[in-house]
């Protein structure tokens, strides 16, 4: 079954470069047997239309193309010339007395450059689609015509985007949402990643400029005797993968555990439970979390009471703590501990109410045969709840194991202005311990304006994102699983 | 399945093609507009003529900001003004604005320990080639030079230009202390300070996690730090100092009063904290906590200069971080002269004297500084008997973090007294971080 599943994923890119192929070659055969017409919408988009008398369309296509053109030489030509140096000439100003102005020259704005070339690449891969596409429709309409077929008229047309060619209609605003709100930040990030784009070099008044993968190297430990990039690279991924495994294990066998305990025909008043567990949810999260962070801080509440009960003084004899406060969350190790723990309580209320629904569904007759055949409690959980769990909620894993990675609010809230590290080569490259990848990269953004380092982690994150992601799915769905619980 | 695929991404591309071409026309237009010198005088004044400008400045100043901007108008009244206010507190000020330097208010206050960081990003008007538009005020640049303790406009000024006009001053730390259980004599040096706190069974606090304050013991100590044009900093700590201190040895006196029972290391913005506990009989803060403080002790309020510590058989005063809050103006103003203006206007003595007596903020005008009620305010008194050895601190974005991590391996005891070799270590590694070129 297995290998099916390989075929399966091999079929598919196949199929997707057969797609692509097909694509080409549709073009080419309407390029090379197309009549006149056909040919001379290589140059004007509406002329096949126009000939088979669809003259809206014609209209329409003509005006698109027109659009682009206006497009190229009014907005992109003014960016994409200067896409290879990102700008030469530096703002220069001289202040006028009589109009109370500043005049500035006509300087170069790097990110715009940048951004607005990137826009116009969008925008010219998308016309050279249309236009492909475009040749191939005409070259339909030649052929339909050849034929002696109807030929839709433009209502004709607009009724099929309500009819068979619902989807389309369907489909148009999200993909717009996922080209401007995704794809195109997501390569304006993989762009800057290989520019210099830093405080010292900040438009408007700086320009930045290309250089290939220094910044890769910096990161993975080149780049000098001063630079400590490597050095705190490897202990934050080293953190981020352990917080994001144990934060995601724990509050899954939480939860699971949790609602175990709620379901049992022995607890009273379930409800009541579930209900003070789903509370704090309703608490915004970072509210509690940082009331947490106060209680734990290294004069709050929690280490008054240890200090009280001479649980400090005790640890501080048998050498835990070096303080004369527990360094809940200002030490590391600590810290790290405390996070996972206070997540746990964060967590755990989600994972439950999943992990409810999930058990509720598990099909009661295999239960009951188990417990007729003389299967443990234990066993019943090992061998049934368990499997089923997993495969129910596999993939919800994965994505928390993803979301965890990029945890932001409880690292971010539970350790900013709380933990500063005494690590100094951590300290020199504006790292600290308890830090995951995003949070660091949070603060090399908006403390440090060091865009290209941050621009270089973040496709590091999503690099490991997408790898475990695959190779998870990949593990964990294999479509031969279902039959089990059939 | 593949025609689908097809014919979604060509509907998207179409409809993104349409918008696109739509819009293009309004930017080509925008571009013309205001990416070009050859701006019209009325460019950005709209139908009826009037100037628009932002102020921006921190929460507890917006009353004083309306009623200055009031004064404004009416002394300008000849021209319409569209001046509105928004909040942003001096300290972070830096941040938001070199996020979208184009984007900032036109006018906005900062911290003086900024200015690097803003001049090298260019977000700040150099205001000697603007100054001929001061003589609307009936000013020159060097009447506000002049008018004006020397230090603040040295902390206005990068590189011999003066980049900004000093609104208020004495932004430093001091010893607040509680008169019934310490002396004024007791309160000079932290030896008999730590002392008399032991024996009131109560703490001193001072926050060693910071580079602001930690800066104060080798500043003292006669140690500098400095800014290099490219914006990397110079220091010296892990030397001997011009004064014949060892950075070794105040790193041990450092750690001498940490470890101290009756020491307090207050975690960096937990100052107000802290003293609002009252588990401390003396704290190390800035004017900003004065009201607490007479509020925590009452009638046994008091202030005074820092304390000396003890440098092997010798007394070292501590030299506190002494800073100024400044009025910018944006280099990307639309308004220029007008944004000028109106910075100044904020800054001069009038609207000094009005701030000190709405928030207490300490003027910098030396007329200003003359009302008796300055001279009799304790919290201002100490803070300003510290001008003449305060140090206005000079150094880049890279010292912060490194700065902070070597106070928090004081504060933790992660440092040993008799480890001089393993002392020695940190400091390098202090320098070098701070030291470091910019990535």
């Amino acid at each position: 079954m297995a290998n099916q599943t390989k075929g399966g994923a091999a079929e598919a890119i196949g199929g997707f470069f057969k797609a692509i192929g097909g694509f080409f070659s549709g073009f080419g055969t309407a390029v090379a047997k197309g009549d006149l017409f056909v040919k001379l919408s290589l140059l004007w988009w509406g002329a096949g239309y126009a000939r088979r008398k669809q003259y809206i369309k014609a209209v329409i296509m003509t005006a698109l193309e027109a659009a682009v053109i206006l497009f190229t030489i009014f907005f992109a030509m003014d960016y994409v010339p200067k896409f290879g140096s990102l700008g030469t000439v530096k703002a220069e100003k001289v202040f006028n007395p009589d109009t109370m102005k500043s005049e500035f020259n006509n300087y170069d704005h790097s990110f715009k450059i940048l951004l607005f070339s990137l826009f116009s690449f969008v925008v010219w891969f998308a016309a050279i689609i249309v236009w492909m596409k475009n040749m191939m429709n005409v070259y339909k309409l030649q052929q339909m015509d050849e034929a002696g077929e109807h030929i839709n008229t433009f209502e004709e047309d607009l009724k099929t985007y309500v009819g068979e060619k619902f989807h389309i209609t369907l489909l148009t605003l999200p993909v717009l949402g996922v080209i401007v709100f995704t794809l195109i930040p997501i390569l304006l990030l993989v762009f800057v990643a290989f520019t210099n784009y830093d405080q010292n070099h900040m438009p408007p008044s700086q320009l930045f400029s290309w250089v290939g993968f220094t910044n890769f190297i910096t990161l993975f430990g080149g780049g000098g005797l001063t630079s400590t990039f490597g050095y705190a690279f490897v202990r934050v991924l080293g953190w981020t993968l352990v917080w994001a495994f144990f934060s995601t294990l724990t509050t899954y066998i939480g939860g699971i555990l949790l609602s175990l305990l709620l379901n049992s025909k022995k607890t009273r008043a379930p409800k009541f439970w579930r209900f003070l567990f789903v509370v704090t949810i309703a608490v915004p999260q970072f509210v509690s979390l940082l009331l947490v962070r106060n209680f734990f801080a290294d004069n709050g509440i929690v280490n008054t009471i240890c200090d009280n009960i001479h649980l400090t003084g005790f640890l501080k004899d048998i050498g835990l703590v070096g303080t004369n406060y527990i360094p809940f969350l200002s030490a590391p190790g600590w810290a790290h501990v405390m996070i996972i723990i206070i997540n746990i309580w964060v967590g755990v209320p989600y994972q439950m109410l999943i992990a409810t629904g999930v058990l509720m569904n598990i099909p009661s007759d295999q239960l009951e045969s188990a417990k007729v055949d003389g299967a443990k409690p234990f066993q019943i959980f090992r061998k049934i709840t368990m499997p089923y769990m997993l495969f129910i909620t596999g993939p919800a894993l994965v994505t928390d194991f993803v979301k965890n990675v990029n945890n932001f609010n409880v690292i971010y809230l539970l350790t900013q202005d709380v933990y500063t590290t005494t690590d100094q080569a951590m300290a020199n490259s504006q790292a600290q311990e308890v830090d995951l990848l995003v949070t660091w990269l949070f603060r090399l953004t908006q403390d440090y304006y060091n865009y290209k380092m941050a621009s270089v982690i973040g496709i590091i994150v999503f690099i490991i994102c997408a790898v475990f992601t695959l190779v998870a799915f990949n593990f964990m769905i294999k479509g031969d699983k279902e039959g089990t619980y059939q | 399945m593949r025609k689908k695929l097809i014919s979604m991404l060509l509907c998207a591309t179409m409809v993104a093609t349409v918008f696109t071409g739509c819009g293009s026309s309004d930017d080509t237009d925008d571009k013309a507009s205001s990416g070009t010198s050859e701006q019209k005088d009325s460019g950005d004044k709209d139908a009826s003529g009037s100037i628009k400008l932002t102020l921006w400045g921190a929460e507890g100043d917006q009353d004083f900001l309306k009623d200055i901007v009031s004064k404004f108008e009416s002394t300008y009244s000849d021209q319409k003004f569209d001046i509105s206010i928004g909040v942003e507190s001096e300290s972070s000020a830096k941040d938001t604005v070199l996020t979208d330097i184009e984007a900032a208010a036109d006018v906005y206050s900062f911290a003086s320990d900024q200015i690097s960081d803003l001049v090298r990003a260019g977000a700040l008007a150099n205001l000697d080639d603007v100054s001929e538009v001061l003589t609307k005020a009936n000013k020159k640049l060097d009447d506000v030079k002049s008018a004006n303790v020397p230090d603040s406009i040295e902390a206005a000024t990068v590189d011999g230009k003066m980049y900004a006009f000093p609104t208020s001053g004495a932004n430093t730390y001091f010893l607040y202390y509680d008169k019934s259980k310490i002396s004024e004599k007791d309160a000079a040096n932290w030896d008999t300070l730590l002392a008399a706190a032991k024996k009131s069974g109560k703490k001193v606090g001072m926050t060693l996690n910071s580079g602001w304050y930690l800066a104060s013991f080798f500043y003292g100590a006669g140690f500098t730090t400095g800014l290099n044009a490219d914006g990397t900093t110079t220091m010296d700590w892990n030397g001997t100092s011009p004064d014949g201190i060892k950075g070794t040895d105040v790193v041990k006196s450092m750690l001498d009063i940490a470890s101290n029972p009756a020491f307090m290391a207050v975690t960096d913005g937990k100052l107000s904290d802290t003293l609002k506990s009252g588990s401390c009989s003396a704290i190390i803060s800035g004017t900003w906590d004065a009201g607490l403080a007479s509020e925590v002790w009452g009638k046994n309020y008091a202030a005074i200069k820092l304390p000396t510590f003890t440098v092997g058989d010798k007394q070292v005063q501590m030299h506190p971080a002494y800073g100024y809050k400044l009025e910018a103006v944006n280099a990307y103003s639309e308004n220029m002269g007008w944004a000028v203006l109106l910075a100044e206007f904020i800054a001069n003595e009038e609207s000094q004297t009005k701030h000190f007596e709405l928030a207490e903020q300490v003027p910098t005008n030396v007329k200003a500084l003359e009302v008796d009620a300055i001279k009799k305010n304790i919290a201002v008194a100490a803070a300003t008997s510290q001008a003449d050895f305060g140090v206005i601190q000079e150094v880049g974005g890279k010292y912060w973090d490194p700065a902070k991590t070597f106070g928090e391996m004081i504060a933790k005891g992660k440092l040993k007294a008799k480890d001089d070799a393993g002392i020695q270590k940190a400091l390098d590694n202090l320098v070098a971080g701070v030291t470091a070129a910019l990535d």
